[in-house]
């Protein structure tokens, strides 16, 4: 009695029967997105039994502009820019396998000094991502500091970035044969005051955000991903760590410096959102261990190999992974010999939650929608590219 | 006086309350139609357009990587709120401004359309950077709208790739400039 909601009493509910889907008659659809204040471009039609999730049918491609067929028709240098497009929150990340591949399959060698920027931009660019994220969780689950914290303590990362590379968050810094240009003499001190001092502000947020009962409720236990089921589903980054399983590009295939680094691979056995969200913040601090130690270590000497005016690959194929902040992105590029690439072909970490976010939503209730999502790392421009 | 008054071929100006008025209206309403629009039309409607200034609540319609420089702008550093502009999260019926954030691709721009249509009238678009605005970057793919105008009435373009938050904010400052000298109708 009561709360029970009388289905027969409803118009458009019919328990007996099943409709054109061959689901339930009592089964109701929902459309959500791409706008609604859940999520970012991207539309998820829902299958709801009262208040829980039957079935999630992810719809993505609201942001496809075709990044590949793009790069058959500019030359290896000219792809440069909008290759980090899919991805501006993290355009180092996005950038750095197409560099190394570039790198391998016109042979082109790279200075020492440049590995060590290259490291240290590509670990700012994580804490910049990681924290942007992490405003956007906040402020999806209603916590506004979480919002202001992260966004004001992610600007100062972001001068770092701009001091050395000339723009706020497109930097397109990373160039085959090193870095564009060298960081300024000021650069080194800087970084590590800016750093010393985000590691600690780090701390501040596990009490406002992380031990706050409101955002435990949300998150604890709530769309738990097993072991077998990420490895299964191909999950990647903090998404497949926080399900207790250790791998990180970093570690299992070391590129540039990151073998002489000394750093831990974070890993959580719970798999449930709260983990998802508390293995990214642990990361930050590694990510800040690793960029203070290339900053002690990086020698001087030149930052760029100089190369012709249209550099030219050999005939062959490369498939070049890193980790990005979001999990593996890699590379696979094919060359018949010209100075534009054959194919060009992106797999992205974004694109593989879409089946984990199915899998986790189905069976979760509908308030739990944005926990879920959000804990994904889910970006759908990169995702569409 | 009072046949001035009672006149009947006197000329109505275009009211800003009631616009053009036909020559055989009422002439003692029309009369104190015209005195109330004489002295309370300029008070009325700056009052009114000061209203719609300060409260630009835009969509929240993400397109493309732009959205990353307009969550910037709502953070603490830039600060858009200042200027009256919060993102309404609750509903479309409470927004009055719609940014375009970076490119439109063909699946979206019905989504696009279908919005602004949604949202109740005074509204105002802002199409913010180069691929809303010519399809920037990407204006030889196969996919992407070479620019929103086509699609949507653009009051502001902001231009860059994506355009600073400093810029988006001037452009937003430009906007409040429109709807200042707009005349209320
Ligand atoms: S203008 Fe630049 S940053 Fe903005 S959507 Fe287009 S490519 Fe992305």
């Amino acid at each position: 009695m009561g709360l029970e909601i009388d289905r027969e009493r409803i118009p458009g509910f019919d328990v007996e029967g099943k409709d054109a889907d061959g689901m339930d008659k009592g089964i109701l659809t929902l459309s959500v997105g791409p706008q609604h204040p859940g999520s970012g471009h991207f539309r998820l039609i829902v299958k709801v039994d009262g208040d829980i999730i039957v079935e999630a049918l992810p719809d993505p491609g609201y942001v496809h502009r075709g990044e590949e067929k793009m790069c058959e028709y500019r030359n290896y240098i000219q792809n440069i820019p909008h290759l980090e497009r899919p991805m501006i929150a993290d355009s180092c990340g996005i950038l750095y396998p197409y560099v190394l591949a570039v790198e391998e399959i016109c042979n082109i060698p790279v200075p020492e000094r440049a590995k060590y920027i290259r490291v240290i931009m590509a670990e700012l660019n994580r804490c910049i991502f990681e924290l942007y994220w992490l405003g956007i969780y906040g402020i999806f689950l209603g916590h506004s500091t979480m919002f202001m914290w992260p966004m004001a303590d992610r600007e100062l990362l972001i001068d770092l970035a701009e001091m050395a590379s000339g723009a706020r968050v497109t930097h397109a810094y990373f160039v085959p044969g090193g870095v564009r240009n060298d960081v300024p003499d000021a650069f080194p001190e800087k970084a590590k005051r800016h750093l010393l001092y985000f590691r600690n502000r780090l701390k501040e947020y596990k009490d406002i955000f992380y031990d706050n009962p409101l955002f435990q409720a949300r998150t604890v236990g709530v769309g738990i991903l097993r072991r077998e089921d990420a490895i299964n589903l191909g999950a990647t980054g903090p998404v497949l760590r926080a399900s207790g399983v250790e791998h990180d590009i970093r570690k299992v295939e070391p590129y540039d410096v990151y073998d002489e680094l000394d750093f831990k691979v974070i890993t959580m056995n719970e798999g449930d959102s709260f983990a998802r969200a508390y293995v990214p913040w642990l990361e930050m601090y590694e990510s800040v261990e690793i960029a203070l130690q290339a900053l002690e270590r990086m020698p001087s000497g030149p930052v760029r190999t100089k190369l012709g005016p249209n550099p030219k690959g050999a005939v062959g194929e490369v498939f070049k992974r890193v980790e990005a902040a979001r999990g593996e992105l890699a590379y696979y590029l094919v060359s018949d010999g010209n100075p534009k690439p054959y194919r060009v072909k992106l797999s992205v970490p974004s694109f593989r939650e879409i089946p984990v976010m199915a899998h986790l939503l189905k069976g979760a209730k509908l308030a739990d929608m944005p926990s879920i999502y959000w804990s994904m790392n889910y970006w759908p421009v990169e995702a569409d590219r | 006086m009072l046949r001035e008054l009672l006149s009947p071929k006197r000329e109505s100006s275009r009211g800003a309350l009631d616009g053009e008025r036909p020559a055989n209206f009422n002439i003692l309403v029309g009369k104190l139609s015209e005195v109330l629009v004489k002295a309370i039309d300029k008070p009325l409607g700056y009052a009114i357009n000061w209203g719609r200034l300060w409260s630009l609540w835009p969509v929240h319609l993400e397109t493309a990587c732009c959205s990353l420089e307009f969550g910037a702008a709502s953070g603490p550093r830039y600060d858009v709120e200042r200027f009256g502009i919060i993102e309404a999260f609750g509903s479309l019926r409470q927004c009055d401004l719609m940014v375009i954030q970076g490119t439109v691709t063909r699946k979206m721009a019905p989504r696009v359309r279908m919005i602004y249509d949604q949202m109740p009238e005074p509204k105002y678009v802002i199409a913010m950077g180069a691929c809303a605005i010519t399809g920037g970057l990407y204006f030889d793919s196969y996919n992407v709208l070479p620019g929103i105008d086509g699609v949507i009435p653009v009051d502001v373009y902001v231009p860059g790739c994506p355009p600073r938050p400093e810029t988006l904010i001037q452009g937003c400052i430009l906007l409040q400039e429109k709807i200042k000298r707009t005349r209320f109708r």
